[in-house]
């Protein structure tokens, strides 16, 4: 029976996913599309992340990090969202813990919106449609700034 | 109902279609109509709400709508379930999102409503006093339809 051990390893770079103490980097997914998520989670898995938790509203995405925290690396956020937006929600969890590090995900024009987030202090943003580019990208990008 | 509104919807679905399926497109015959249509079997509709009101509905069948989403979820969807409606949804979503960002740039605001999805055999679409383009779009994967119904507020 062969096992995956068998083969050659052709690409000796180590998942983009861990820190450097092997460990993977945890991951909040707080989005109201069940396709966003699962697109999120799949691109960051495949690089080793840990998904820690997903949320599909604002109120639940809060509540969600509260109870990760300080278990918990890096936030991708949804803007627009039932119950509570992904604003409101960045205000929350900023309040929580200053030093969160969100990720916004925004549809195409709404750039104020994204700019009011930034200004409030989220780290970075994605346009969709997302890929696995943009999103391992934005996402090592706020983890890896001193 | 002008032809300058639905151009922007075209565009951005040929742009978004594009790079999500990474598929060749060609583009059919812009129609008219102002009575009742039928409609294709998976349709998304998102309403318009500003300077014009109206909607736009992605409209297409269950096998076109399953093979979307199969490409967009990197695996294969056998049926139309939760994951493969927010697949189309979230594409409705991206599609609109990008049109209504053209729009904005030419002078014309307004908000949009979070998308729905309907879906059944034998389905019709009425829209009282609005005439609605449609813009049908051909893909190796099957055939979308873009139906826009808007007019301007007074």
């Amino acid at each position: 029976m062969k096992t995956k051990a068998d083969f050659p390893s052709i690409n000796e770079r180590p998942p983009e996913g861990l820190k450097e103490d092997g460990t993977p980097y945890r991951v909040l997914v707080i989005d109201d599309s069940m396709f966003v998520k699962k697109q999120i989670s799949q691109i960051l898995t495949s690089e080793g992340f840990e998904i820690a938790g997903t949320a599909s509203d604002g109120e639940e995405g809060f509540e969600k990090y509260k109870e990760l925290y300080p278990n918990v690396d890096v936030v991708t956020m949804d803007i627009t969202m039932p119950k509570m937006d992904g604003i409101k929600a960045l205000e929350k969890i900023l309040e929580f813990d200053k030093n969160a590090k969100i990720i916004m995900i925004s549809a195409l024009g709404k750039q104020d919106l994204v700019k009011k987030s930034l200004l409030l202090g989220a780290k970075n943003y994605i346009v969709k449609p997302l890929d696995r580019k943009k999103v391992l990208e934005r996402v090592l990008m706020v983890l890896k700034k001193k | 109902m002008r032809v300058e509104y639905i151009n922007p919807f075209v565009e951005a679905a040929f742009n978004i279609l594009k790079e999500v399926l990474g598929t060749e497109l060609t583009r059919g015959e812009l129609y008219l109509k102002s009575t009742s249509q039928p409609v294709l079997g998976v349709t998304a509709i998102i309403g318009l709400t500003g300077d014009v009101e109206g909607r736009v509905l992605f409209d297409m069948d269950e096998k076109t709508a399953l093979a979307i989403a199969s490409a967009m979820n990197g695996e294969e969807l056998k049926k139309l379930d939760e994951l493969a409606k927010a697949t189309i949804t979230e594409l409705a979503n991206m599609i609109t999102a990008q049109a209504v960002t053209k729009l904005s740039e030419i002078g014309f605001k307004f908000d949009i409503t979070p998308p729905a999805i309907f879906t059944g055999e034998k389905m019709e679409v009425s829209d009282a006093a609005v005439e609605a383009l449609i813009v049908p779009i051909e893909m190796p994967l099957g055939k979308v339809e873009i139906n826009v119904a808007v007019r301007e507020k007074n």
